[in-house]
């Protein structure tokens, strides 16, 4: 049995709880803005109840704002889903451009909330590759906490793919005082282990940046 | 009564601070029809800046912000006025961070979704934790100009 595999198990696990909760909280503010247009809906009826008429442009406003926050709220659910599903299993190809604008959108809450933010260049096409779409997930997401460790409130963490001819390329990258944590390039080095391709950190002119490369299928 | 209609507070001044700007729309919109004059704050930034030039009965401020968050945002505006008093209202109800913030001087904690009449109760003992102060405060200024003079 592979000695490491508790720990990576953990690992694993840790980053599951991490998106969960953030989704968790983004999901309660949507619930929180529905539930205060509950109320003041609930107070417009006692004033109708009171004599006074009904203002029919308010309550249909009312109703579109409700529904905008139900949506956004399916929205987050959905890419949550998506999330979830990457664990599912090794599959023959998955697409890495829906992988990556997924992870981002996921991701812009917990880096906005470090008054930092999260630039994604994404492709229009699909990038069809082979792996662990959830290793891959989770190797993206510490390149991600990697750099965002090093920024500065302000600063913004640049995520690229591209394809490079028969590669699809993910360049996390962003402005850093210099140096890395040994650690987490550790937890990088060993969650790449489970994605086919190569992967590379370099720190140059005051940008840190993390490059994997993956084959296309 | 229903207990969500009832608590027309007027002369209370409130700041709601939170970064869901729907949120703190709504909410202000609620407290006003009951009285409440309500001033807006979307960060801990504007929230300092609004505290310095206004004086507030009591601060709802969210415990998770962009940049300076809740916690932060509630030791600065403790430092600018010490006799502040601050509910939290948040979504991450946290045990630990919600006792680290009693100790530093919050005056309460609310979990969203919280329930108007609630959160109209706490402004009504912040008032009164308020008076309370200010009575104490003339009181001892009384004592010292006593004491000053007579000994």
């Amino acid at each position: 049995m592979n000695e490491d595999a508790p720990d990576r198990l953990r690992e694993d696990l840790a980053f599951c709880g991490l998106i969960a909760a953030d989704v968790s909280h983004e999901l309660r503010n949507v619930l929180s803005v529905i539930g205060e247009y509950a109320g003041l809906l609930d107070d417009l009826i006692g004033l109708a109840e009171q004599g006074k008429p009904a203002d029919y442009a308010k309550l249909r406003k009312l109703s579109a704002n409700i529904a905008r926050q139900v949506k956004r709220g399916t929205e987050t659910m959905e890419r949550f889903s998506r999330f979830a599903h990457a664990a599912d299993g090794q599959t023959s190809g998955f697409d890495l451009a829906a992988l990556v604008e997924n992870l981002a959108a996921l991701l812009q809450g917990r880096v906005s909330l470090a008054g930092c933010r999260l630039e994604a260049e994404l492709p229009a096409q699909s990038l069809p590759v082979r792996g662990d779409p959830f290793a891959l997930q989770h190797l993206v997401f510490l390149s991600i906490q990697w750099v965002l460790d090093s920024l500065e409130k302000g600063e913004s963490v640049r995520v690229k793919l591209l394809p490079q001819g028969p590669a699809a390329v993910i360049c996390v990258s962003g402005p850093a005082a210099g140096g890395g944590a040994d650690r987490v390039r550790q937890q990088v080095a060993a969650a790449a282990g489970g994605c086919q391709g190569t992967i590379e950190t370099a720190w140059a002119n005051g940008i840190l940046s993390l490059t994997i490369t993956l084959p296309i299928h | 009564m229903d207990k969500n209609k009832a608590q027309v507070m007027p002369n209370q001044k409130v700041l709601l601070v939170d970064d869901e700007p729907e949120f703190t729309q709504v909410l202000a919109q609620r407290m006003q029809s009951r009285g409440v004059d309500v001033d807006t704050a979307t960060s801990g930034h504007e929230a300092l800046e609004k505290v310095k030039g206004s004086s507030y009965d009591a601060v709802i401020l969210d415990l998770f912000m962009p940049e300076m968050d809740g916690i932060q945002t509630l030791q600065h505006l403790l430092a600018e006025s010490p006799d502040l008093q601050v509910i939290l209202l948040t979504a991450h109800a946290t045990l630990p961070t919600c006792v680290e913030a009693i100790k530093l001087g919050a005056m309460d904690f609310l979990v969203k979704p919280a329930e108007i009449h609630q959160l109209m109760e706490r402004i009504q003992r912040a008032k009164a934790n308020k008076v309370l102060l200010v009575q104490k405060q003339v009181e001892e200024k009384i004592k010292s100009i006593l004491e000053t003079r007579w000994g």
